[in-house]
């Protein structure tokens, strides 16, 4: 059905509710508070409020709603986009909402679930589940909660919840609200794939329950959201259509749509998600393997081969080009130990990262097929790095994310000399079959201007980060000035400009080249239904009015 | 019992001459073994045809009832003349003398050394009743045959009832040698050691890299052998004076015995090569500190506690430290002893790298700042003011136990 | 020649945690890894391999069935066979009845050693015994610590470079000679999938008791000089202290204090 309740918070003391008044305070004393990964600068703004549960955040958004006070809701502030930068009024920190609530069995799917606040980091979560240590459920004062985690624990496997964005020190939520994803998207899909409920509260201070597959559009596509004092609201959902890739950018819509798709991947301008109920599943053994070949052309065909080969299943394909090999021999040159990997091979011009599925203790392995699909395209099983025991994934993964991390510190240093400059990396996604048009056109321009710049990324959904480094100001600009052409071309070939980051306030104007003016106008009704006053994470994804 | 194959032997004699005790002969042309052998086991070291095995039975409570007293390994510092000992040889001293008051019995150091001049009179002024002194050239530096052999001839002729290491390189490297040729039981690393009411010494350590203790106790084989990380105990009250009893042991000796050999040195000046993973003691800084100059306050008080160096990722990314000095999820981590962090907020990838720390001082000028909930001692303050008054304090210290 | 390179498998120390209440580990979730230090151990076996004529290595463990899975291991990383030494009669073994144990097994399988490697500790135990031990019953000896292992020229000897506190020492002993070894400057290897694939065609042989010159009481718990009296949770870590509204210098004489208190300084 399309009409929903919202409820009301128990009723406390607004005073009570921990905060920390006036900016230059703020600066000194919680500077981490003032930015997010993006290192967007914020703008004065004048309260930090730390409510403690659902209840004090309630009466927070209503003294703010009263007030007329734009807010802003942080969570473990690992945004890309400046999502949770404050430009004026308030900033929610939800990081005391971090309680594993419940570990259960849905009966009819037979799926194992988690409900867990807000501010749960998906790595904590990951490292409680894969010990199955959940200390919260084993002292909570609810019966059948304490024996739904007794039986989690006596099952024989091992689950855990699969979405596995770089930053996993991000918060549940969060990723909830952007649609995370990273490289086990490629075979399990994105956030969205695996949210069976949350809890959300509205910019009014009053909160929906949704559980997924109990609300859906109507036909004429609309929801209505009754408050508690009888009040009415009515949300048309926009009708246009979704890019073919995987893309965050903009609202969720499809015709008779859950309710609860409409919140994820809203970047919290809908709404502040206080809890969630999320899907498990069963652990298999993986092996990583890191396959080096002759080029960044090989990569892609190979990349293209590997997807089109029905019997081969991979969790990911990722890719690392020429350069970003290069970043790392840098690094494995001045500091081998921190790598932890051996050399990279000298003949290695390109890699691509795969994860399948391996059983370590068969007694003879089979991978003809996929010997077969790597040797068809010029490589060869043996130049290869491969690992299927839980530190060697680790090792792997604390390898590939050294890239992006070694291009932070690469910026940083050079920000000490051109305080303006700042990372640039796209987020662009293309469907299957234009990867090579679209590598051909960034390579073509990053060298035709003689750019420093790298790429790697979710290849095995034809989504990879272009990292231009730029030495100066002009090299800035002239990379901002590329992106405009990818992002314009993505868009053509009916891709995303924002596949994960989402678009926050820096990408805020490469939203037009993926909607015309219309379809944004429908996306801002829903935002102006659900908060008319304008107040909640202003200035994210589209500049929005301020109503007193 | 000693067991000879007389058909393996050769009557090659090189038994007869490592034989401290002068136990084995030719008699009527086989190897004959009288009653002065003590099962020392120097013999079945040397022998090259397998000729010769000890047979081993565990000891009845009788028999357990000879072994009598605590020995302490004394550890010399081979850089010091007079020789005296490693420090951590007066911590077991210290400990030792609590076993033996325990027990009723005595305390022994046992020094191995070369020909030189020995310390001993520092033993009984920690607690020691005896000092036991071999000399022998060959025992001048360490050597893991020398040192074994020479070892295993004191416990197989002295009985003792205890006998305690310092856990050092050196003290790791022969103690199981001699655990293993007398048949004895060794525990390593010890945390805790007590006399318990059947007189057994209860051995407690740590085990699965700390997050258990284990209690053991060897009940049929003595000596009870046991080895201490320096730093564990105490170092005793010094007493005024004492003259501990004095016994030089006579040492048997064959440089074919030794069989190892050092042929160069490498040793390395204070500024190269320690790792921040490896590292004792840590301090480290986050953004708190505010800027890249103030890190050489942090450099400072982390020299003058033996230690390094390291930082969060937030001031790797301001490019103040390089990567190698990262503490972290996406850095290096670590599990010193000491870790200090000073503005260090503590945010989730910082604490995984270094939450195996043993302990944790964190200053911060937040006091809801994370860091504090792993740490064992929290100020709230400005590091930066803090740490070059706590150096001051150290260094003031030190100059007056140099002057003292 | 023939390198015989010990190793055990042990559950991956950094993951495991105690239940508070009973004192025991809790085994969920924790993985059984290699050890890191016999790793380090085959790998200077590799490296001689890949620098020398004629060298096999050999890798042997004694342990429970699922133990096999780190001799898989040892040779997907370059060893050429394994020996897996399993036995219901193995369990509850100290480090002597584990030395005792191995050495035989060597012995009686490997009697053409000529050089035993074997990791420095095991990060279960971290007793750093059954090295020596292993080269006090075979009758070699031993070098420990060892951060580089070769050959000599003459092939005869083994030249160790050894970390000691003050930096290292180069030290040689004759052939058969036991090494224990550390980490030195050794990156981790990482095999080829193809390796992978490999390993599990090398041949794998199974010893158990019986098969050792062993009496029956010198095995396991019965043939184990220490015995475990108690096992629990180690003291409470985090006191906790929070000390606030202090001006610097006194804040400075609270650190001071503790850091005398638990002796980092004199």
């Amino acid at each position: 059905m399309h009409e929903i309740y919202s409820k009301t918070a128990p009723e406390v003391d607004y005073s009570q509710v921990k905060r920390i008044e006036g900016f230059e305070t703020i600066q000194c004393e919680y500077s981490a508070y003032l930015s997010d990964e993006s290192k967007l600068s914020p703008k004065p703004f004048d309260y930090l409020f730390f409510p403690r549960s659902e209840a004090e955040l309630a009466a927070v958004i209503k003294m703010l709603n009263q007030q007329g006070t734009p807010f802003t809701v942080a969570g473990a502030r690992t945004g890309l986009v400046g999502g949770c930068v404050a430009q004026e009024g308030a900033l929610i920190s939800l990081e005391f909402l971090d309680k594993v609530m419940e570990v259960y069995r849905d009966e009819p799917s037979g799926e194992w679930r988690v409900k867990a606040q807000t501010s749960v980091s998906l790595k904590n979560l990951d490292s409680m589940l894969r010990v199955k240590q959940l200390p919260s459920l084993e002292q909570s004062p609810v019966e059948a909660v304490r024996r739904h985690y007794a039986e989690f624990r006596y099952d024989p496997d091992d689950y855990f919840y699969p979405p596995d964005p770089t930053e996993m020190s991000a918060s549940l939520g969060g990723s909830v609200v952007t649609n995370a994803s990273g490289a086990r998207t490629y075979r399990y899909g994105p956030t969205r794939a695996w949210v069976r409920g949350m809890r959300v509260f509205l910019a009014n201070g009053e909160y929906l329950d949704i559980p997924r597959g109990r609300y859906t559009a109507s036909p004429a596509g609309q929801f209505v959201v009754y408050d508690s004092k009888g009040g009415a609201t009515t949300i048309t959902i926009p009708d246009y259509p979704q890019p073919r890739t995987k893309s965050t950018a903009g609202f969720y819509t499809a015709p008779q749509m859950d309710l609860i798709d409409l919140f994820i991947g809203s970047e919290g301008v809908l709404g502040i998600v206080t809890s969630v109920d999320v899907a498990l599943l069963r652990h298999e053994e993986k092996v990583s393997i890191i396959q080096f070949v002759d080029s960044d052309e090989q990569a892609v065909t190979l990349a293209d081969a590997l997807r089109s080969e029905g019997r081969i299943q991979l969790d990911f394909l990722e890719f690392y080009s020429g350069n970003a090999l290069d970043l790392l021999r840098r690094l494995q040159g001045e500091e081998p130990s921190t790598v932890g990997m051996p050399p990279i091979p000298e003949n290695a011009k390109a890699a691509l990262f795969i994860e399948m599925s391996f059983d370590p203790h068969q007694a003879d392995l089979d991978f003809s097929i996929l010997e077969a699909v790597i040797n068809d395209c010029g490589g060869s099983l043996e130049r290869s790095w491969a690992g299927y025991e839980s530190r060697e994934l680790d090792r792997f993964k604390v390898f590939r994310h050294m890239v992006p991390e070694t291009i932070n510190s690469i910026i940083a240093e050079r920000k000490k000399q051109y305080p303006g400059i700042h990372k640039l990396g796209t987020d662009m996604a293309v469907p299957d079959g234009h990867m090579r048009e679209m590598w051909d056109l960034y390579r073509s321009h990053c060298e035709g201007l003689q750019l420093e710049w790298c790429a790697f990324g979710h290849i095995g959904n034809n989504h990879i980060h272009v990292n231009i480094l730029p030495r100066n100001l002009d090299e800035l600009e002239k990379g901002m000035e590329l992106y405009e052409i990818f992002a314009q071309k993505a868009v053509e070939l009916g891709g995303s400009v924002s596949a994960e980051h989402g678009i926050g306030k820096i990408k805020a104007k490469f939203l037009k080249y993926m909607f015309n003016p219309e379809q944004i106008d429908q996306m801002r009704r829903v935002k102006k239904a659900l908060d008319p006053q304008g107040l909640l994470n202003p200035n994210d994804i589209f500049p929005v009015e301020v109503t007193a | 019992m000693l067991k000879i194959d007389h058909e393996k032997c050769t009557r090659c004699k090189v038994c007869i001459r490592s034989c401290p005790f002068g136990a084995l002969s030719i008699v009527g042309g086989l190897l004959h073994v009288n009653e002065l052998c003590t099962l020392c086991g120097a013999c079945v070291n040397v022998c090259r045809f397998d000729a010769l095995s000890i047979e081993r039975k565990k000891a009845l409570p009788e028999e357990l009832a000879r072994y009598k007293g605590v020995f302490v390994w004394a550890e010399q510092d081979e850089e010091t003349s007079p020789r005296k000992p490693r420090k951590v040889v007066l911590e077991l001293l210290g400990k030792g003398r609590e076993l033996a008051d325990k027990l009723g019995e005595e305390l022994t150091a046992v020094v191995l050394t070369g020909p030189g001049e020995v310390d001993t009179e520092i033993y009984g002024k920690y607690g020691a009743d005896k000092v036991i002194i071999c000399k022998h050239e060959l025992l001048e530096t360490y050597s893991t045959d020398g040192f074994t052999n020479v070892m295993c001839v004191v416990i197989t002729s002295k009985k003792p009832a205890v006998v305690l290491y310092g856990a050092t390189p050196h003290g790791r490297d022969f103690a199981p040698r001699v655990a293993a040729r007398l048949h004895l039981g060794l525990t390593a690393d010890c945390t805790g050691l007590e006399i318990n009411s059947e007189g057994q010494l209860v051995q407690t350590r740590p085990a699965f890299g700390g997050n258990i203790m284990a209690s053991i106790i060897t009940p049929f084989n003595r000596p009870q052998t046991a080895t201490v990380r320096p730093n564990v105990f105490p170092v005793p009250v010094e007493k005024p004076e004492s003259s501990p009893l004095e016994e030089i042991f006579p040492v048997t000796l064959n440089r074919t015995a030794i069989r190892t050999r050092v042929v160069e040195k490498r040793y390395l000046d204070k500024d190269s090569g320690v790792s921040i993973e490896d590292a004792r003691v840590i301090v480290a800084g986050g953004r708190g500190c505010q800027k890249a100059a103030n890190l050489e306050l942090l450099q400072e008080l982390a020299d003058k506690l033996g230690g390094v160096m390291a930082g969060s990722r937030a001031i790797v990314e301001q490019g103040w430290i390089p990567h190698t000095r990262q503490v972290g999820q996406s850095g290096t981590t670590v599990g010193p002893e000491l870790y200090i962090a000073a503005g260090i907020s503590g945010a989730i990838q910082h604490v995984v790298g270094m939450s195996s720390s043993k302990t944790v001082i964190a200053i911060n000028k937040d006091p809801e700042a994370a860091i504090f909930k792993t740490a064992d001692l929290g100020v709230v303050g400005d590091a930066v003011e803090i740490i070059p008054l706590l150096s001051a304090m150290i260094e003031e210290e030190n100059l007056r136990g140099v002057q003292s | 020649m023939k390198i015989v390179v010990c190793v055990k498998q042990v559950p991956e120390v950094t993951n495991v945690q105690v239940d508070p209440k009973t004192g025991t580990l809790i085994r969920e979730g924790v993985k059984s890894i290699l050890n890191p230090f016999c790793e380090y151990a085959l790998d200077h076996a590799v490296r001689i391999k890949n620098s020398v004529p004629d060298v096999s290595i050999t890798v042997i463990t004694m342990g429970p069935p699922q133990a096999r899975d780190v001799l898989v291991r040892s040779l997907e990383l370059g060893a050429d066979e394994g020996v897996l030494i399993t036995d219901r009669k193995f369990a509850g073994a100290d480090t002597w009845a584990t030395s005792l144990t191995l050495a035989e097994a060597i012995r009686t399988v490997i009697p053409d050693h000529e050089l035993v490697l074997v990791g420095k500790q095991a990060i279960d135990g971290d007793t750093a015994q059954v090295g020596p031990e292993i080269a006090e019953i075979l009758g070699l000896p031993q070098i420990t610590y060892g951060v580089e292992v070769n050959l000599a020229e003459t092939r005869r000897q083994v030249r160790v470079t050894q970390e000691v506190e003050k930096g290292y020492e180069v030290i040689e002993a004759k052939l058969p000679a036991l090494v224990t070894c550390s980490k030195g400057e050794l990156v981790r290897r990482a095999p080829s999938f193809k390796d992978v694939i490999n390993a599990r065609k090398k041949p794998i042989r199974v010893v158990s008791a019986n098969e050792l010159q062993i009496p029956e009481e010198q095995l396991g718990l019965q043939g184990s000089y220490t015995q475990v009296v108690k096992v629990f949770p180690p003291p409470a870590k985090k006191s906790n202290l929070l000390l606030q509204n202090l001006e610097a210098a006194e804040a400075a004489r609270e650190i001071y204090s503790f850091l005398k208190e638990k002796r980092f300084v004199e």
